[in-house]
């Protein structure tokens, strides 16, 4: 008694039972169900709002405790934590101040964040990748000299220069353009079947309790 | 309504419960192909523990309420099937998360497994680290992680882009031993080079049949090979009937 109580109820009530609708929701035309779907779906972006105050939480402990303990590398901890309080002050003072031309100017402030600050940042970091790609790519020439490293630097090289408009080099163009459609795309599919079936199998032993990464028991 | 979604669903609960009913608890168990992405992960929970440092395992940017939260569950079975060893030779892992749903979690698996070791007392909630919510910031986070604190191994498992450069090259910079299992193509492009154990596309989900061997992990395998052989015998059926079809 106790283990179906410990067990198999709390999985059947959280996990399979709501996993079920929500499932039958996306692949019946049932209204009924369509309802309970988005009614399950709403429940689930409620909880996921939470956890992002636990979020907070967690990086406030995390970098808090490296500045206490003046950890290596706690000027980017404190750092972080002030650019996080001064991003905060804009949007909870939007909330509380009511007054028209106070909350116009709040609002450009919490804009300015974004367009100025954060999606500049945010850019450079992308862009670095490409730079940390392509010094993995000369790494991989150094250490790894298989057969599949030299295939695979080849076909990067050739889908690079195949992309860059060379004079005279037009061909290039076309084995890039058959390289992605025939090779790429077949190699593409059978990884997304695979990958679409690993996922139908893991969300099925949940479905079926047989996997409760939320539970104990 | 997608008639071919409803038919692989149904087929693929068809095949896991007659196996789960079936080879669940007893009969041979299955054999896998060993998968040096997650086999080499106790040979450096044992390393971490030795020097005093800790394995990072970073489980992407994917969280339990967006399309990748399959993934991500799956990624999390690394954590689960090494939690226990790492904690009883005192080395937990630092796992990074890019999206906070998958905090809880991961804290609770590592929380359960001081419990089950009688060690509650010394569990630390920091141990599990929510970077940030974009998927290069939280890239850049786990970089900094990876190279400012005592880490003897990277692993990262879950949902990835290639973004997933920034941590594997952070990683190849201190020289550490890189494992990594990923599902999305750019993600694998991206560590491809760094790393030569590398769990490629549905592999990811054979996590907890790698590290655990428990049957539940291991039949629901042998129900995705069943279920890969059919599809395959479908499409070269189906290609096979509009050839003969054109002609």
């Amino acid at each position: 008694m106790t283990k179906l109580i410990r067990r198999w109820i709390p999985s059947l009530l959280f996990a399979t039972l709501p996993g079920l609708t929500v499932l039958a929701g996306y692949l019946s035309p049932d209204p009924m169900l369509g309802y309970l779907r988005d009614l399950l779906v709403e429940g689930a972006v409620i909880v996921a709002a939470f956890a992002f105050l636990l979020g907070t939480f967690n990086v406030l402990r995390v970098h808090g405790g490296k500045i206490g303990q003046r950890e290596r590398g706690w000027p980017y901890s404190l750092v972080l934590l002030i650019a996080m309080m001064v991003a905060w002050i804009p949007p909870l003072l939007q909330s509380l101040v009511q007054r028209p031309p106070i909350q116009e100017t709040l609002e450009v402030a919490t804009q300015a964040l974004f367009n100025y600050v954060i999606g500049p940042v945010g850019a450079s970091l992308a862009a670095l990748v490409v730079f940390t790609l392509t010094l993995s790519a000369f790494r991989l020439m150094r250490v790894r000299r298989s057969a599949g490293a030299i295939l695979f630097l080849l076909i990067v090289a050739l889908v690079l220069l195949g992309s860059a408009p060379l004079m005279g080099l037009e061909w290039l163009t076309s084995a890039r353009d058959w390289i992605i459609n025939v090779p790429g795309m077949a190699g593409m599919r059978g990884l997304l079947l695979g990958v679409a079936l690993g996922t139908v199998i893991t969300g099925l032993r949940v479905l079926f309790t047989s996997d409760r990464p939320h539970s104990e028991f | 309504m997608d008639v071919g979604a409803i038919l692989l669903l149904i087929l693929s609960a068809l095949v896991l419960a007659v196996l789960l009913i079936l080879r669940g608890r007893k009969g041979p168990h299955p054999r896998i192909r060993p998968l040096s992405a997650f086999r080499d992960l106790w040979e450096e929970a044992g390393y971490a523990a030795e020097s005093g440092g800790a394995i990072h395992i970073a489980l992407g940017g994917g969280g339990l309420n967006g399309e990748d939260a399959i993934t991500s569950l799956a990624a999390l079975q690394v954590v689960e099937a090494l939690a226990d060893t790492a904690i009883s030779y005192h080395a937990p892992p630092v796992v990074t998360v890019g999206d906070p749903t998958l905090a809880p979690l991961a804290e609770d698996i590592l929380r359960r497994a001081y419990e089950r070791n009688g060690i509650l007392e010394l569990y630390n909630p920091t141990s599990v680290r929510f970077v940030a919510p974009s998927p290069v910031a939280y890239a850049a986070g786990a970089a900094h992680i990876v190279a400012t604190e005592h880490i003897t191994a990277n692993m990262m498992s879950g949902a990835f882009g290639a973004e997933v450069s920034l941590i594997a090259n952070a990683g190849t910079q201190q020289d550490l031993t890189q494992l990594a299992a990923a599902a999305d193509p750019r993600a694998l492009g991206a560590l491809y080079p760094s790393t030569d154990r590398l769990a490629v596309g549905e592999e990811l989900y054979t996590a907890g049949a790698q590290m655990t061997d428990e049957r539940r992990f291991t039949v629901s395998l042998v129900a995705q090979d069943i279920l890969r052989v059919i599809l395959v015998l479908a499409i070269l059926g189906t290609a096979a009937l509009a050839i003969l079809g054109g002609w």
